[in-house]
């Protein structure tokens, strides 16, 4: 039986450039980011109304990303507009969580340091990621219904200053709502968290894993762990990105006006 | 221990939280960074020039769907057209062939009047002719005769007439038999 190496939460400081801290998810993320740019290269020189292979695969994935986005937002002009964000986030947490089951990963170290780990362990990457979501969801929810509009679903005084004279159960129903409206900011909140975290927490415990069951018997046994793990790679590259366009749908979506009598 | 204490030590802890899963402000924007550069590449390099030309294929198969429905339709009428140009020239020649048809049965009727009349004129030609021919043959007959009587008188009287004589006693002859 091998030495057990279990990741550390944090990701390891490789070397430093200046004084930058350079780790080893920021490694496996500037592999992504190559392996995106040559395929981005070859797939922009190469598209054509009439595909050839490469660009039919692309072309498969997108589709079928697409009627998956279509079916969130009912649109596909909805889809286009919101697919810069929500298709770079699947695509990207995708590939860096399937680079995470390369050989090498985990196993090939630098200074006593694991050269290669999934980028999605790295909480850094996961919160900038799930800030990105969110924050844009409210960009184009201001863009969309209107910055006092949007606002008002978070900040709903105006009802309050309506209602005092309506009477004080329309008074009471205002206060309730001026207070759902500041739940509704603690859940934008619980957002970034659940999504960075979740994300985080499903990557880096199928890290644990392979790594702990690789430790203890090197052959075979890993690989059904591993083809779990490419589930789990789509399934929460899935999770991330419906969410996402979930939550751009609802912030651009007009928002309930109470009846008034 | 005092307000400020607690405070402090909540504080420590919570960036000892942070600390422990890893966050960090330099790193955070070092991968925010790294997220906005592989988004720029997924959009501009891949997702962009498939989209585009997805919408471009989309419009072609749309256009050929709404050409083909075009080329459908006007075969439909251009098929409309030739069946009606056909019954109508069916229906002209119809036409056309029971106007020779009338046209004939009135030639005919006409050129059968004609020929009857014809047919009628020359029996009476036929008919004026004979009599004629009837009349000439009486009159040769009557002078035969009166020569015939006039030889037998001569015979009979045993003499012969003059000129002068003849003509008398053929007068005679001849009044005695118109009488």
């Amino acid at each position: 039986m091998t030495e057990i190496h279990i990741p550390n939460l944090p990701p390891d400081v490789l070397f430093q450039i200046g004084s930058f801290d350079i780790t080893n998810t920021m490694i496996n993320a500037w592999i992504a980011i190559v392996i995106f740019l040559v395929l981005g290269i070859f797939v922009k020189r190469s598209a054509k109304l009439r595909p050839g292979k490469l660009q039919n695969t692309c072309e498969f994935f997108l589709e079928t990303i697409l009627g998956y986005f279509d079916q969130v937002t009912g649109d596909r002009k909805k889809t286009l507009q919101f697919l810069p964000i929500v298709g770079s986030i699947f695509f990207f947490i995708l590939l860096s969580n399937w680079l995470g089951l390369l050989p090498g990963t985990g196993s090939i170290t630098l200074r006593h340091q694991m050269l290669l780990r999934p980028a999605n362990t790295d909480l850094n990457l996961t919160l900038a990621m799930a800030l990105v979501s969110v924050i844009s969801s409210h960009i184009f929810g201001f863009i969309a219904v209107g910055f006092f509009s949007h606002l008002g679903k978070f900040i709903q005084i105006k009802n309050i200053f309506k209602s005092i004279k309506k009477g004080p159960i329309a008074l009471f129903v205002a206060l309730i709502e001026f207070g759902v409206g500041l739940i509704e900011i603690i859940s934008e909140i619980a957002k970034v968290i659940s999504l960075s975290l979740r994300l985080f927490g499903n990557i880096f415990a199928g890290e644990v894993l392979i790594s702990v069951i690789s430790a203890l018997v090197g052959v075979f046994i890993p690989t059904p762990f591993m083809v779990l793990e490419l589930l789990v790679g789509l399934i929460q590259a899935g999770v991330f990105a419906i969410l996402t366009i979930v939550y751009l749908t609802i912030a651009t979506s007009q928002p309930h006006r109470v009846e008034e009598h | 221990m005092s307000n400020t204490d607690l405070n402090l030590g909540e504080a420590t802890q919570d960036t000892s939280l942070a600390a422990s899963l890893g966050l960090n402000t330099q790193l955070f924007l070092f991968q925010l960074l790294n997220f906005v550069l592989v988004a720029i590449i997924i959009w501009f390099l891949i997702l962009k020039p498939l989209t585009k030309k997805l919408e471009e294929r989309k419009k072609i198969i749309d256009e050929s769907i709404d050409n083909a429905k075009k080329v459908e339709t006007n075969l439909a009428m251009s098929q409309q057209k030739f069946d009606e140009t056909i019954a109508r020239a069916k229906h002209e020649a119809n036409q056309i062939a029971q106007k020779a048809h009338d046209e004939a049965e009135q030639i005919g009727l006409e050129i059968k009047d004609r020929t009857k009349n014809e047919v009628a004129h020359l029996i009476d030609s036929a008919k004026k002719a004979i009599a004629l021919e009837k009349e000439e043959m009486r009159l040769e007959l009557r002078k035969e005769t009166v020569d015939l009587v006039v030889l037998l008188t001569e015979k009979i009287l045993g003499e012969k007439l003059d000129a002068k004589k003849n003509d008398h006693f053929i007068k005679e002859m001849l009044k005695n038999i118109k009488n």
